[in-house]
């Protein structure tokens, strides 16, 4: 489809410049290995003191903990760029350029922008998760590997209908910057099994926020936690979602165009 | 838009209670642009012309009244519509602030669906015209002002556009600049036949530019026609400056003495009593020299802003 | 000077009213943090029958609840400000001003903390309602939390205030932010009550200047400490307060000799 060959223009251009920048890689590197000792770190005290935690393993954490470092990763490289740009593209009137070009505004805002060098998380949020998987089970089958995939690819985006209809808030309520730490605070949670937390946060954590399709529901694939009802619930909140983004798009475009809704 | 005083108990109040005012950004304009032609819209600060070109462009619906560009309704952003329209905002870029301009380019090119012979025919028609040889393969970031300009232009047109809406294309260049752009903008202009609306505040970008031209204020419409009847409509006097051997004579009978320079006066006379009244300088005093000049443009226009906004209830 | 301070700190009380919503937005996405703790220790501490470490749910909860507080209060001007100061230019007017610019942040900051307490009291009502901790504080533990509370920013402040001076020697800092950052993460009672360490980190810590911004203040208000751990707490921050002053007074004329030579 063609949105997907001007998605894929601006991806390829977008790497390609910013992999010249190759100190930036080890930069993210250092960054990204700093993250991973700290969560690293607090595992293992909450090992020091329990064998379990809510009924996850030792290892099922870790495996949770790579599937988080990865979606992070994969929301740091592709969707926060972009919903970074839309902010501050409101702010200051550049918006008026994506909104005169013949491409769908939605989508030409969700693609333009791609951080290359954040990819270095999704790595290595895999490499701990095929660790930790290895350590709990001694092979993958192909079921499970499917439903990792589609659970992660929904949560995905999920996570981009998020974003983008807080982003959208911005042609309300101009000043936005702050939805970034709001997210980032957030989405920490995703660390541990939603299961962990009480009732009303679990509930903000899945519709509100929905870091448990992002990270428990394919962590519980891959631990063999994972029902097939989740799953299509899963599918089903992110069609629905993902209409209402679009609503929630169009309804913004009108505002930010005066007209009279 | 909001209102607050200045002060800490009103930001508290402000906390309690939100104040807005509604402006009418554009009261009554209407007009009609033929293929080709060149207008350019004039006005102070806050006139409204930019609102009106973003009317035009699609960007703002407007709360009554009919707008129709190349036979489409702009605010309908329909594909066809975009494709034949560009937009260029002086101090706005579009292009990607750390790419290389070559890579903007082909992400308009992807982005418009241009063929890739012709892309790079324009594009490179485009680089000669401009003089951006040296400058494509260079950060955006990293040129100058004037330099970035230029690309913008480039970037904007590779999609061969049959309308340009430029708003404030030349604000903040130096005048070897402007110069420079206007230039290519009117080549471009006759080269494709592309009808240019451009909104400014530099009366020299509309003297260079355009042979029409809409003069906008407090969002009102106040002229629209050829600049040189512009004067005749708001500045209907004549300037004559004269150099009398007595440098002290009075000259107060013959009309207003709007300044003295090096012994020269100058006079200002309705235009019709112009030739009239230098007549009867050249008759009665001893005259070394005698001009008779049109206003300068530049006081037409600071004449025109300087009318008082129509009266109207504040909703 | 104290006009300037009074000015500079009215001034900011009145700016970061008016940016309200950036700052609950600040202030909401910081508590994830702390809440993310609380509960995963809360969790472990009632599968350990009931407390780890010397906490029991309710304690987690006081203890991290009072978190949010100390946290607000200890947050200062990073060291990746001096970056953005140095690129703009506009550094070289604020140098002829015959005063020091850390007055200016200090009464900047001061004046935002005012802010942040007000607006923290409905965040902490809150999160009280849903946690329900276990608080029982004494007197001399609530003065001594009052105190501490700006000893712990003032420890942070100068700290991190010569921190950022390096971005006068290098632009590449992120990664010796960061690490800093972390070290203090690991090491300051943000992550866990120190408690909950190994000893060689309880120890480690003591030496280092991180607790006492924020685990020391948390725990005297929690009343865990003798009066005379809160005098000796309290004593330290003193210590670390003028060790910063000091540094930030020496790298400060390094940092202008070396920027008046390179320029902007």
């Amino acid at each position: 489809m063609s949105l997907i060959r001007l998605a894929w223009a601006f991806f390829r251009i977008g790497a390609m410049n910013d992999l010249q920048y190759r100190v930036n890689f080890f930069v993210q590197v250092f960054q990204s290995g700093l993250a991973l000792a700290t969560g690293l770190v607090g595992l293992s005290l909450v090992f020091d003191h329990t064998s379990t935690l809510g009924g996850w393993t030792r290892y099922e954490l870790l495996a949770v903990m790579g599937v988080h470092i990865l979606m992070g990763g994969l929301i740091r490289t592709a969707i926060q760029p972009n919903m970074e740009r839309l902010m501050a593209d409101v702010q200051e009137g550049t918006l008026d350029y994506a909104l005169t070009k013949p491409a769908d505004s939605q989508t030409l805002v969700s693609v333009r922008e791609v951080r290359i060098w954040q990819s270095v998380d999704i790595v290595m949020g895999s490499i701990i998760l095929i660790f930790a998987v290895a350590q709990i089970q001694t092979g993958v089958g192909i079921g499970q590997a499917l439903a990792f995939a589609s659970a992660l690819l929904l949560g995905a985006l999920m996570i981009y209908c998020f974003w983008l209809m807080l982003t959208t808030g911005a042609f309300w309520v101009i000043r936005m910057e702050n939805i970034i730490e709001l997210f980032q605070g957030v989405y920490q949670a995703g660390r541990w099994p939603v299961g962990v937390y009480p009732d009303w946060l679990r509930t903000g954590l899945t519709f509100l926020v929905p870091v448990a399709f992002a990270v428990t529901v394919p962590a519980e694939a891959v631990t063999s936690r994972l029902t097939p009802n989740t799953l299509l619930g899963a599918a089903l909140l992110a069609a629905l979602l993902m209409a209402l983004t679009r609503f929630v798009w169009r309804r913004g475009l009108r505002r930010y165009s005066g007209a009279s809704a | 838009m909001p209102e607050r005083e200045p002060g800490l108990k009103a930001a508290i109040r402000s906390l309690v209670r939100r104040k807005t005012r509604e402006i009418k950004a554009v009261d009554r304009i209407s007009f009609d642009v033929a293929p080709g032609e060149v207008v350019g819209f004039l006005g102070p600060n806050g006139a409204g012309k930019t609102t009106t070109l973003k009317m035009l462009s699609g960007l703002l619906y407007p709360t009554s009244g009919q707008v129709r560009v190349l036979g489409h309704i702009p605010s309908r952003r329909e594909r066809g519509f975009l494709q034949q329209i560009t937009l260029v905002m002086g101090n706005r870029n579009q292009l990607s602030w750390d790419l290389p301009a070559l890579d903007s380019f082909e992400l308009n090119r992807a982005v418009y669906r241009i063929p890739p012979v012709d892309f790079r025919r324009t594009r490179d028609e485009l680089i000669d015209l401009l003089d951006l040889t040296d400058l494509v393969r260079k950060p955006v970031r990293n040129l100058s002002l004037g330099e970035r300009m230029k690309t913008e232009f480039a970037g904007a047109l590779l999609h061969r556009p049959r309308v340009l809406f430029l708003d404030e294309p030349t604000i903040g260049l130096d005048v070897t600049m402007q110069r420079r752009l206007r230039a290519f903008v009117a080549e471009y202009n006759r080269r494709t036949g592309a009808t240019v609306l451009l909104t400014s505040h530099y009366m020299a970008d509309v003297v260079a530019l355009c042979k029409r031209v809409i003069v906008i204020h407090h969002g009102h419409m106040l002229y629209d026609g050829d600049l040189s009847g512009l004067s005749d409509q708001f500045a209907a006097y004549k300037t004559i400056g004269v150099t009398l051997e007595d440098a002290s004579a009075s000259l107060d009978a013959y009309g207003e003495v709007v300044g003295r320079e090096d012994g020269k006066v100058m006079l200002r006379v309705p235009k019709t009593e112009s030739s009239r009244v230098a007549a009867r300088l050249l008759n009665d005093l001893t005259v070394n020299d005698l001009t008779i000049e049109d206003p300068p443009i530049e006081d037409v226009i600071e004449r025109v802003f300087a009318q008082e906004a129509p009266k109207e209830d504040a909703s | 000077m104290l006009d300037l301070y009074r000015g500079s700190m009215r001034l900011s009380i009145l700016e970061n009213f008016q940016y309200r919503v950036a700052n609950y937005f600040y202030m909401i996405g910081m508590i994830a943090e702390p809440v993310i703790y609380l509960v995963v220790w809360s969790t472990v501490a009632r599968a350990q029958g009931g407390s780890v470490g010397g906490y029991t749910p309710g304690e987690f909860a006081a203890y991290y609840i009072v978190w949010t507080l100390v946290r607000n209060m200890n947050i200062v001007l990073t060291p990746y400000a001096w970056e953005f100061r140095i690129q703009r230019g506009r550094l070289s007017g604020e140098l002829m001003r015959p005063v020091h610019p850390a007055h200016f942040d200090l009464a900047f900051f001061v004046g935002w903390k005012f802010v942040v307490i007000i607006m923290w009291l409905p965040i902490a009502a809150l999160l009280i309602l849903f946690f329900q901790p276990t608080l029982d504080p004494t007197p001399g533990g609530a003065i001594g939390f009052f105190i501490a509370l700006w000893g712990g920013f003032l420890v942070r402040f100068f700290l991190l205030w010569a921190l950022g001076l390096i971005t006068f020697w290098t632009t590449r800092v992120s990664a010796l932010f960061e690490l800093y950052f972390t070290v203090e993460l690991l090491f300051s009672g943000r992550l866990v009550p120190l408690s909950l360490m190994p000893g060689w980190a309880q120890q480690l810590a003591g030496w280092l200047p991180f607790k006492w911004a924020f685990g020391f203040p948390i725990e005297t208000a929690l009343g865990r400490l003798t009066s005379q751990e809160i005098v000796t707490g309290l004593g330290m921050q003193a210590v670390w307060t003028l060790a910063g002053l000091a540094i930030v007074s020496v790298v400060w004329r390094a940092a202008i000799r070396r920027f008046s030579a390179v320029g902007n």
